[in-house]
């Protein structure tokens, strides 16, 4: 049966390319995101703000569920057959 | 023949033993480097949860009752006393007696990084001297300077000359 996994194998390599940095570049504003909130976070629990606190960690659990998605479409690493 | 067992003679043992390639075993592909970032995007979450535990297992508590600092005769106008409370931890603060005649005491850590700060009559400011904050002395807002936040207020009260301070009735209006 023919799914996603087995479409993206058998892609040509400038297309798992793209797909590779694409899911980098995702990564990587996600982290970003992440970081931001992370510092709101701290920056109003110091002032007892726990109102804030508990939005940024449901926003940045969110996120990382994404993130961790994501990583689902990576490309599989070519397999170099070796000769016999 | 000879050539060989010269060049096998030269490897160390421990490296015969472990034949890992260097470029191997630094090389990061974009596949790890792309999970990392996963990685990293958990920790981050978990982080985040780790500040709301922190804030629901140790609620932040009001000051308790009235505590006397000094006498009135003590402190002249346009001058600062240090003094701390004793709690659960011990907090420092400052009493700051207005050139007009008020009293104001604040937590005297800089909501910066926590610096020292202190009341400089010259300007009528409350200073960071740490990063060149400043605040406003019968408010506690920020007037320049990075701090993010007002200066924690507590409410400064003379009873028959002496100046006690208890957390403030009402919260600070800015």
């Amino acid at each position: 049966m023919s799914d996603f996994r087995y479409s993206q194998n058998e892609a040509h390599p400038n297309k798992t390319n793209t797909l590779m940095t694409g899911i980098i570049v995702l990564l990587i504003c996600l982290v970003t995101i992440q970081i931001w909130l992370l510092y709101s976070a701290l920056n109003n629990a110091l002032e007892e703000n726990f109102g804030i606190a508990l939005a940024t960690f449901f926003g940045s659990l969110v996120l990382a569920l994404v993130s961790f998605w994501l990583l689902r479409y990576l490309p599989e690493p070519r397999i170099i057959k070796s000769r016999k | 023949m000879a050539e060989n067992k010269n060049s096998t003679d030269k490897i160390p043992n421990w490296k015969r033993d472990f034949p890992v390639d260097q470029e191997e075993a630094t090389h990061v592909s974009r596949r790890e480097f792309a999970k990392f970032l996963g990685l990293l995007s958990g920790a981050l979450a978990l982080g985040n949860g780790a500040i709301v535990v922190k804030s629901m297992a140790f609620p932040h508590k009001a000051l308790e009752g009235e505590h006397f600092v000094c006498n009135v005769a003590d402190l002249a106008p346009g001058e600062m006393h240090q003094f701390e409370i004793e709690g659960s931890k011990s907090i420092p603060y400052i009493l700051i007696h207005l050139p007009e005649g008020g009293w104001r005491a604040f937590e005297q850590k800089c909501t910066h990084l926590a610096c020292a700060v202190r009341y400089r009559a010259d300007i009528d400011r409350i200073e960071c001297p740490c990063h060149r904050g400043y605040f406003d002395a019968r408010t506690g807002v920020v007037i320049e300077g990075p701090p993010p936040r007002p200066l924690p207020q507590l409410e400064a009260v003379d009873k028959n000359g002496k100046i006690y301070v208890r957390a403030m009735s009402e919260p600070l209006n800015v």
